[in-house]
């Protein structure tokens, strides 16, 4: 039987794209230490850490052993999970397992990258070893050089998203303006939180739609930032976290699902039989199990805000369908209504969410500590201005299809 | 214990390289099977008995059904844009892949407009990613016709099939 499981604690650093001031291990414990803080516990009253960041990433391999003197780990249980860009979505998972199962009463959920530390845009040594092997396979067969450039590399940070972008504009019917809307509010929003990277007060969607085109339909203001930056959640079993908090953010209702590659090649240059790549059915397959879990049966009405996993304005529309918050191919005409503003019906990603922020290891538990801290009314300047009784976080990584949903709540729910 | 933070302003960069090492990667049979076929202008996809899809360039197994798919099917040459992307006039200097630059090695002319498509080929139930060529930018649609532009002389290679081009 699973125990009732809540965070009484986030913590987090100022996000910026060169943390120079500090060190990985130092910028982690960071993060730890004000989660600890918050939720008003002492380093030896943590019994494990799970932790994580981007395969990689950095330079470092094995970047646990390095940081675990700083954050209080030794004599501790330890776990590092790595799922690509799902990574603190799973990391924030993996802490609720080890409490619900009864293994231990409190966990810290710590995630992070420092982009910095890499001399490549993007820290690719992380990100190539995903198709590396596929590549040399094509590459001695002949593959054509003109074809890699254009199809891979045209699309450069945009990459896998652009096609999303474009399959979700077909049959949805939005058009590239929506897209300057999503980000506008994003930026709009992260200059609400204080620890947000790209903060622009007063952002408009002209301002957007000034920037230059990358690959159309994605402009220069569309794409997320490489952030340096960690966050870090104080994961507890109910009798803690009742003693602790005032209003702890009770997990409700969690799942990870993923569909086949859906974009790229399948192993050894075979093709994939999925279509559309903004068809994401890992997503929802996950967010009906996690639904299901959590009790709620009609999300539209029952989910008062959602962190949506967006480091492209494309797929804050297409995920925010997928999860159940809008009928399919609508979600940008809620957009045209300020429906997903802070004070709409349904906001999306008040705190300027991925497309603001994107410290790639850590932005997915981000999303799950945005929502805690909604719940606990403790998102300060970005608070949404109504109670907030149910919040969903989203995740997207692996190969383009892996898919981590999670359900907060100001109740346990049973 | 508590958070630690050594007392300085900025921390030391201090460069380094990090050699990942070669490799053997393992690689399919199923490939030879598919450049054999572009030597002859055929596209050769995989069936699946479970969900009866076509999926091009062929691969083992069905990703949604799990079935071992051991049938081939050679497929059109014939397709439809199912979704397309445009890239600005390609300048000299301002794209790097794989470490050169492409406009440098001619592998794009200067001022270039490259169109990176899928397209699902009459018979198949998949995306194949590739560019369109000889197109005009504007003109170009999802749901457009096309076919595969060959090489003159297709050697066996995956660049026998330079890309597709409207019909």
């Amino acid at each position: 039987m699973r125990r009732n499981v809540a965070i009484i604690g986030c913590g987090q650093t100022k996000h910026s794209s060169k943390r120079r001031d500090v060190n990985l291990a130092e910028m982690v414990s960071e993060a730890v230490y004000n989660a600890l803080e918050d939720a008003q516990v002492s380093p030896r009253d943590v019994d494990a850490f799970v932790v994580g960041n981007m395969q990689g990433f950095g330079g470092i391999a094995q970047p646990e052993q390095w940081l675990g003197d700083s954050i209080g780990a030794p004599g501790k249980s330890v776990i590092r999970i790595a799922t690509g860009g799902t990574t603190g979505g799973s990391v924030g998972q993996g802490a609720y397992y080890t409490v619900a199962s009864g293994l231990h009463d409190v966990a810290v959920a710590v995630a992070w990258e420092k982009h910095s530390d890499s001399k490549e845009a993007g820290a690719t040594t992380g990100l190539l070893h995903v198709g590396l092997g596929n590549f040399f396979h094509a590459a001695s067969y002949g593959l054509s050089l003109k074809n890699l450039v254009a199809t891979s590399a045209v699309g450069a940070a945009a990459g896998v998203a652009v096609y999303q972008a474009m399959f979700y504009m077909y049959r949805s019917g939005c058009s590239i303006e929506h897209f300057d809307m999503v980000a506008a509010k994003a930026r709009r929003n992260a200059a609400k939180n204080k620890y947000a990277h790209l903060q622009w007060p007063g952002c408009t969607q002209e301002d957007i739609a000034k920037t230059e085109m990358v690959v159309y339909p994605f402009r220069y203001g569309h794409i997320c930032p490489a952030s340096d930056g960690a966050s870090a959640i104080v994961v507890a079993e109910e009798n803690l976290a009742r003693k602790k908090a005032r209003q702890p953010a009770w997990f409700k209702g969690l799942a990870a699902y993923s569909d086949e590659e859906n974009q790229l090649q399948s192993e050894n240059f075979g093709g994939v039989g999925v279509l559309d790549p903004s068809e994401q059915k890992g997503c929802w397959m996950s967010a009906t199990k996690a639904y299901e879990m959590a009790g709620i049966k009609d999300p539209k009405k029952e989910i008062d805000i959602a962190e949506v996993y967006q480091p492209f304005p494309s797929q804050e529309l297409i995920f925010a369908e997928r999860l159940g918050l809008f009928d399919e191919g609508t979600a940008w005409m809620a957009l045209e209504k300020g429906e997903t503003d802070i004070d709409g019906r349904m906001p999306l990603d008040p705190s300027g969410g991925v497309n603001a922020t994107n410290a790639i290891g850590s932005t997915a538990l981000q999303r799950i500590l945005e929502c805690a801290l909604q719940i606990m009314g403790k998102a300060e300047e970005h608070q949404v201005p109504r109670k907030v009784h149910n919040a969903v976080a989203h995740g997207w990584g692996g190969v383009t299809s892996y898919i981590t949903v999670t359900v907060l709540g100001d109740s346990p729910g049973r | 214990m508590g958070y630690v933070k050594e007392e300085r302003p900025m921390t030391i960069g201090v460069e380094g390289t990090w050699n990942i090492g070669s490799y053997h990667y393992k690689g399919s049979r199923l490939i030879e099977e598919y450049v054999k076929g572009l030597k002859q202008k055929k596209l050769i996809g995989s069936f699946c008995p479970g969900c009866g899809k076509v999926i091009v360039p062929p691969r083992n197994l069905c990703g949604r059904c799990h079935r071992i798919m051991d049938r081939r099917k050679i497929v059109s040459n014939m397709g439809t844009i199912t979704c397309f992307i445009v890239s600005p006039p390609i300048e000299k200097g301002k794209l790097k892949v794989l470490g050169m630059d492409p406009v440098e090695t001619g592998l794009i002319k200067e001022g270039e407009v490259v169109i990176p498509v899928f397209v699902k080929f009459d018979g198949s139930d998949s995306n194949t990613d590739t560019i369109l060529l000889n197109a005009d930018p504007k003109a170009v649609h999802i749901g457009m016709r096309v076919k595969v532009l060959w090489v003159k002389e297709p050697q066996g290679a995956l660049s026998d099939f330079e890309g597709v081009e409207p019909v």
